[in-house]
């Protein structure tokens, strides 16, 4: 399994995919530093408390805007063909000849893509918080930070295994155009509660587009598990800003229900590659 | 199926195996013994069902029905995989990768690593005449030096069962006489070999015995010589020849004689009126003897004889004829 892996991590880097993301990346921090010293309150006044605290959220709620999509479409786009793309490209049938189980070369494909895209948000999410502090200060309870740290990696194997998924069943091109509406659906039940959240509407409208959400989040759990990211991290200080963190976070029942989805995605994913005639 | 291996297993079996995929194509019941050490040619037209049938055998595809072992080893099995190499006929190595790193992924895949690894990928690179050449990205290499390519990682593990479809297929002339002489080199060291091949001469040159498949089922099976054990036609050259002179060599000889077309090359015959004019006989002959008394009858006769050859069938004759006036289902439905 080590060979796989090994091999996976040589794929992303040879392909220059992971270069792309942190040189683009390194760009945007720059772009972000900028943004979060403008927005962050000058003065050291202890009556700013309340506003410094809503900015820092207001900060933080932008940079994982931007966090979030990028790890998504990392993750998509380097795992969307693993299947179906090497078996059109006749890799596959030269490397499952060996005497390697199938369900090895899968799990290790599997550890591949998460433990590089997982390291990639990692120095992500630190980089988004050390700005943040450095312009806006941050709170000092590790506690939260850890847990909203693990929220935003576990978006990644969630992601990673319904790509794996999607890519047993459908050709390269198709499962990359699913998993982007896939995801896409996720942010889209995502926007129709924070837009929920703040447009006045009537009880009945408002209890519509709360299940809509909510359906369209079960879909693909990874932009929720961003919401409830935010929401740990500021503290609730998210709720200010409508459109980056606003509406009611997701549940812990919503959060077991993404690390079941992945596991269940992970799980037929593999039961289907051990299937499949190539 | 399982088959306790011993010295007398045959090198690959299969019992009624079958793959039938939804839209009704694949293949039928093939029932098959390729004993150890031989050579063996899986030929038919595209679509025919050959590269599924391979496919099951090396375990890339579950069959519907019926069952195989190789070296007693029943297929997809991890320990039958042990003991194959197989060349995929549509495949790509990941073009990132240079050919020495493709080697190594494969040898570590087979759990061969360190200074063994790296002695195994050289001697394997020159094998196949890739040589310094494998440390060049594959995106530069052409389609005949990445099937060399596939060709040395199925060689890595110096299998015992070899499967290759469609080994040369992409290679000049040089490259595929280079194939086909390492494949006579591997069958002298008494690997297994289990050729697909569009190319007969590669087939005749190097297998012992072949099958040919049409529309997903074997319809022929045997030696290649057996297969293609037809009467040696000869053909003369002969000047001075009458027409009226045909009957008489016919029955001075007991055999049947016939005109025959000038065969391309050999096109300044012809049979006419133009006594002065050379023609081309031909007649079906069980030996070389018949055609040492042909040869006396025409020059008995005072005909010139300018020139006599036998000619055997080739392979694409005989598979030509064997598929013929047969419905063939094609690459299409």
């Amino acid at each position: 399994m080590k060979t796989i892996i090994a091999a996976t991590w040589q794929e992303m880097l040879r392909r220059k995919m992971l270069l792309i993301t942190l040189v683009l990346t390194l760009l945007f921090m720059g772009v972000f530093w900028f943004i979060a010293d403008t927005i962050a309150l000058k003065g050291q006044s202890s009556s700013d408390l309340l506003a410094r605290f809503e900015r820092r959220g207001a900060t933080l709620g932008l940079g994982f805007f931007f966090g979030g999509f990028v790890v998504a479409f990392l993750a998509i786009f380097s795992s969307f063909s693993v299947v179906s793309g090497e078996a059109e490209q006749g890799v596959l049938q030269s490397v499952l000849t060996r005497p390697i189980p199938r369900w090895k070369w899968y799990v290790g494909r599997w550890i591949g893509y998460v433990s590089l895209i997982g390291a990639y948000s990692l120095l992500l999410f630190a980089a988004i918080v050390c700005i943040t502090a450095a312009h806006s200060g941050m709170t000092r309870d590790y506690g939260d930070m850890a847990v909203s740290l693990l929220l935003f990696l576990v978006a990644v194997p969630a992601l990673v295994s319904a790509s794996m998924l999607g890519s047993c069943l459908f050709s390269g091109i198709g499962n990359g155009v699913f998993m982007t509406m896939l995801y896409g659906a996720g942010w889209l039940g995502g926007m129709v509660e924070k837009v929920r959240s703040f447009l006045p509407v009537e009880p009945d409208t408002e209890q519509t587009l709360s299940r809509i959400g909510a359906l369209l989040s079960l879909l693909m759990p990874a932009d929720g598990l961003n919401r409830r990211m935010q929401y740990v991290l500021t503290q609730g200080a998210g709720e200010s800003i409508p459109f980056l963190t606003g509406g009611n976070p997701p549940s812990n029942t919503f959060v077991i229900y993404s690390l079941c989805f992945t596991l269940f995605a992970f799980v037929l994913g593999l039961w289907l590659f051990k299937r499949k005639d190539l | 199926m399982n088959v306790i291996p011993n010295a007398a297993m045959p090198a690959v079996h299969t019992q009624g195996l079958s793959k039938i995929y939804d839209n009704g194509r694949g293949c039928r019941n093939i029932t098959l013994t390729v004993g150890k050490g031989e050579a063996f040619g899986f030929l038919g037209p595209n679509g025919a069902g050959k590269s599924t049938f391979v496919k099951m055998l090396v375990g890339l595809v579950h069959p519907s029905e019926g069952a195989g072992s190789l070296l007693g080893h029943p297929i997809g099995s991890l320990e039958a995989r042990r003991h194959i190499g197989y060349l995929p006929e549509l495949y790509r190595y990941p073009e990132w990768l240079t050919g020495e790193e493709v080697m190594k992924q494969h040898a570590g895949l087979l759990g061969i690593r360190g200074a063994e690894a790296k002695i195994r990928v050289r001697e394997g690179l020159d094998q196949v005449g890739i040589g310094r050449r494998g440390s060049d990205r594959v995106k530069q290499y052409s389609k005949g030096m990445q099937q060399r390519l596939g060709l040395a990682c199925a060689l890595l593990g110096q299998p015992e069962i070899l499967f290759l479809d469609e080994p040369s297929s992409a290679m000049d002339p040089v490259g595929r006489r280079q194939v086909r002489e390492l494949l006579l080199e591997l069958k002298k060291q008494g690997t297994t070999l289990f050729l697909n091949s569009h190319l007969m001469e590669d087939v005749e040159a190097v297998c012992d015995r072949m099958a040919l498949m049409l529309n997903g089922e074997m319809i022929r099976e045997g030696s290649v010589t057996e297969m293609l054990k037809v009467k040696v036609r000869w053909r003369f050259k002969v000047g001075g020849f009458s027409p009226v002179l045909l009957d008489w060599l016919r029955e001075e000889s007991g055999l049947r004689v016939s005109w025959a077309e000038p065969q391309s090359g050999k096109a300044d015959a012809d049979v006419g009126d133009d006594w002065e004019k050379p023609v081309w006989l031909e007649a079906e002959l069980e030996d070389e003897n018949q055609a040492g008394r042909l040869n006396a009858l025409i020059v008995e006769q005072g005909m010139t004889l300018y020139e006599a050859y036998a000619q055997r069938e080739k392979l694409e004759d005989w598979f030509l004829q064997a598929v013929a006036g047969r419905d063939q289902r094609g690459e299409r439905g």
